[in-house]
C-alpha cells in the first residue's frame, strides 16, 4: 500500500484499482503506526470502492481494525449519483452512541457520598446479558416510531432532554413495520440496559475547561457528570442481520461487488435501501430511547445517594450523539452543495457553529462532540467546527490497539479492578473477569487522538473529565 | 479441537474444525457461545429446533450461527448442545439446546452478531475448516 503523509496529521493514498476516491486518515505518525499494525488502513480502502463515495474514504484518529468499514470510518456517498447505503458502515449496533449529563454536584458531594450514588447505579441500571428490562415491552411500537419521545410520554426524563438530543431524539423515517418480530423478540427486554463490552456509565469529574463554550453545555470545572455508552441493544443487532441476509441477493440486481461482503450495499434511492433506512432509523430511535431510559435511572441513583428527589440534583442533558449512523445530510462537495449519505461507524457528528440542525443555544457555539476514553482514563467534549473536513465528523473515542485476548492475558480482571479502586475509581463490574479486557492498556492514548481532532479542525477542545466511578456490563 | 480463538482489534474470530460439514457447523456453534461461557460440564436443560436457508455454505454458515444467536438472545439461554440433522443446498435444520443464562459468569463479552467480514470454508483431505468473526 502506498500510503504517504500529505500533512502533519494527515495520510493519504491514491485509488489503486477499482477504488473510486482516495483513502485519507487524520492521525498523528504514532497514531498512524498502530493503524499500519493491523488490517485498518485496508479496510479504509475497501470503503473507496463503494458506488457513489465522494471525496475521500476517511478515517478518524482511533481508527482501528473494524468488519467490513474500520471503526473510525467515515464514508459520504452522493444520492443522485447513484450513492449507496451499507449497514456494514452503521454496525450491528444501530445508534450507539453517547449521552452527557452535568449535575449540581462537586467533587466534595461525592466523597461524601459517592459510594452510596455508586451503589444505587450498580443496583438500577441493568447490564451484562439480555434482560434487565426497566421500561418493559409495551413501549415498543411507540419507542421504534417516536424515540426519546416515547418514553419521554411514559415518564422518563424531562422535555429538555429532546432540545439536547441528536435529532431530538427521533430519528426522522422510521419503519417500524421494517423492523422484524425476532428483533423486536430481541429488544423487547432489553429497553433500559447498558449491554456489556465497550458499554458504560461512568460517573466523572470536569478536570480542566479549555473553551466558554462549556458554559452552554452547562459544564464547568470541579462539576461531577454523568457519561453513558450503550446503544440498540439486541433489536439493533438483529434488524442489520436481517437487513444484511436480504441485501446480498439484492446487490447482486443491481450489479455491485464489493471487496469484502460486509459492505454489502445498495442504492440508497431503492426500494432496498428505502427499506433499510426505514428500519435502522426505528432501530435508532431504540437507542434513543435506551439512553433516555438509563439517563432517568441515573438522575434516581443520584437522587437516592443524596437523600433528595432526582429534580433537584440538576443532573441536565449536556448532549446525545450517535457514532454508529447513516445519515442524509447535505454538504458541500467542490463547488456543489449535495445531498449525501454520510456514514460514520465509530465515528460522531461533529457540526460547527451556525448549522441548521443544531439548537438554538448551541448555534453560536458548534455542537458538542462526546469522546470517551478508555476505563480509567479521561473523556473529552470537544465542540463542531465550520472547518470540519470529513462531512461533519469526528472521533468517537480512543480505539483499541490490542486484541481482547493479549489484554486479558496481561491481567486479570481482578487485577484491573484493584488497579482502578486504588486509583479512587470506584468499579461496579457486571463481571470482573471481563474488566481485563476493557483495561486502559488496551486502549490508544485518547488525549493524542482529542490533540489530532484539535490540530486538523475535525473538533475543537471543551473540557476534559476524569473517572470517579464505572459501572461496567 | 473444536475450535481456535483468532485475535481481532476490537472483536471477536475463530476458526472452527470438522471431519465432516456437519460437524464443522456444530463445532462453530459452540465455538461462538464458548466465548462467551465456559460450557464445559453444562448439561442442556430445554433444546430449540434451528432452521436456516442459504444457496451456498458461507451464507449457510452466517445463518444458522445468526440464528443460533438469535434463540439464545430472545430466550435469555447459553447454548452448549449443536445437532445438525440436515445439511443441503439450500438449507440447514437442527438443534440446540442450552441452560439460562441467569447465574452464569460471563468469560468474554456477550456477541452481538455475526459478520461476514473475512468468513471462510475451507475443505482440506481430511478435514473442514471456517473462520469467522463476531461483532462484540
Amino acid at each position: 500500500m502506498k500510503w504517504r503523509r500529505t500533512g502533519s496529521d494527515v495520510w493519504e493514498v491514491d485509488p489503486l484499482g477499482a477504488m473510486l476516491v482516495p483513502g485519507r486518515v487524520y492521525a498523528s505518525p504514532g497514531l498512524f503506526e498502530q493503524a499500519e499494525s493491523n488490517r485498518a488502513l485496508g479496510q479504509v480502502m475497501n470503503v473507496a470502492h463503494l458506488p457513489g463515495i465522494v471525496e475521500a474514504s476517511i478515517a478518524m484518529p482511533d481508527i482501528h481494525w473494524g468488519y467490513g468499514f474500520p471503526i473510525g470510518g467515515v464514508a459520504a456517498t452522493d444520492i443522485s449519483a447513484g450513492g449507496v447505503i451499507s449497514p456494514g458502515g452503521v454496525g450491528f449496533d444501530i445508534c450507539c452512541g453517547v449521552r452527557l449529563l452535568s449535575s449540581g454536584y462537586t467533587r466534595a458531594d461525592w466523597v461524601a457520598r459517592g459510594e452510596r450514588v455508586m451503589n444505587e447505579l450498580s443496583r438500577r441500571i441493568p447490564r451484562g446479558l439480555g434482560a434487565g428490562s426497566v421500561a418493559g415491552g409495551d413501549l415498543m411500537s411507540q419507542v421504534l416510531e417516536t424515540g426519546a419521545a416515547a418514553v419521554l410520554g411514559a415518564g422518563y426524563g424531562t422535555p429538555r432532554d429532546l432540545d439536547r438530543c441528536e435529532e431530538r431524539g427521533t430519528s426522522p423515517g422510521a419503519d417500524p413495520g421494517a423492523v422484524s418480530e425476532r428483533a423486536r423478540k430481541r429488544g423487547r427486554s432489553q429497553l433500559g440496559s447498558l449491554g456489556a463490552g465497550n458499554h458504560f456509565l461512568e460517573v466523572q469529574l470536569v478536570e480542566r475547561v479549555f473553551d466558554e463554550a462549556a458554559s452552554v453545555f452547562g459544564l464547568e470545572e470541579g462539576m461531577v457528570a454523568v457519561m453513558i455508552h450503550c446503544g440498540s441493544r439486541g433489536l439493533g443487532h438483529q434488524t442489520c442481520t436481517d437487513q444484511l441476509q436480504a441485501m446480498g441477493p439484492a446487490m447482486a440486481r443491481y450489479g455491485i461487488s464489493v471487496p469484502d461482503r460486509q459492505l454489502a450495499c445498495v442504492p440508497v434511492d431503492s426500494p432496498e435501501g428505502q427499506r433499510y433506512l426505514g428500519a435502522m432509523a426505528a432501530a435508532a430511535n431504540f437507542a434513543w430511547a435506551n439512553r433516555h431510559v438509563l439517563a432517568h435511572e441515573a438522575r434516581a441513583a443520584f437522587a437516592a445517594g443524596f437523600d433528595t428527589v432526582p429534580q433537584d440534583t440538576r443532573m441536565d442533558l449536556v448532549f446525545d450523539v450517535a457514532h454508529n449512523l447513516a445519515k442524509i445530510e447535505t454538504h458541500q462537495v467542490g463547488e456543489h452543495s449535495r445531498s449525501l449519505c454520510v456514514h460514520r461507524k465509530g465515528a460522531t457528528r461533529a457540526f460547527g457553529p451556525g448549522h441548521p440542525e443544531l439548537a438554538p443555544d448551541l448555534l453560536p457555539v458548534g455542537q458538542p462532540v462526546l469522546v470517551p476514553g478508555s476505563m480509567g482514563t479521561a473523556s473529552w467534549v470537544l465542540k463542531g467546527m465550520a472547518e470540519n473536513p470529513a462531512f461533519g465528523s469526528a472521533a468517537h473515542g480512543a480505539g483499541r490497539v490490542m486484541s481482547r485476548r493479549q489484554a486479558k492475558k496481561k491481567e486479570s480482571g481482578a487485577a484491573v479492578r484493584d488497579a482502578l479502586e486504588s486509583a479512587g475509581i470506584a468499579v461496579r463490574p457486571g463481571s470482573v473477569a471481563l474488566l481485563s479486557e476493557e483495561a486502559p492498556y488496551a486502549y490508544k492514548d485518547v488525549d493524542e487522538v482529542i490533540e489530532v481532532c484539535a490540530r486538523t479542525t475535525l473538533a475543537e477542545k471543551v473540557a476534559r473529565m476524569v473517572p470517579l466511578g464505572v459501572v461496567k456490563g | 479441537m473444536r475450535y481456535e480463538v483468532i485475535d481481532h482489534t476490537a472483536d471477536t474470530g475463530i476458526v472452527a474444525y470438522g471431519v465432516t460439514p456437519h460437524e464443522l457447523f456444530e463445532n462453530a456453534g459452540w465455538g461462538m457461545f464458548d466465548l462467551m461461557f465456559d460450557l464445559s460440564g453444562l448439561d442442556p436443560m430445554r433444546d430449540v429446533p434451528v432452521i436456516a436457508g442459504g444457496d451456498s455454505l458461507d451464507e449457510l454458515l452466517f445463518n444458522w450461527l445468526s440464528e443460533l444467536l438469535y434463540h439464545a438472545d430472545s430466550l435469555g439461554l447459553a447454548l452448549c448442545y449443536f445437532t445438525v440433522d440436515r445439511l443441503e443446498e439450500g438449507g440447514i435444520q437442527g438443534s440446540a439446546g442450552g441452560v439460562p443464562v441467569a447465574g452464569l459468569e460471563l468469560r468474554g463479552p456477550p456477541i452481538k452478531a455475526v459478520t461476514y467480514h473475512d468468513l471462510a470454508i475451507v475443505e482440506n483431505p481430511d478435514t473442514w475448516w471456517a473462520r469467522v468473526f463476531f461483532d462484540v
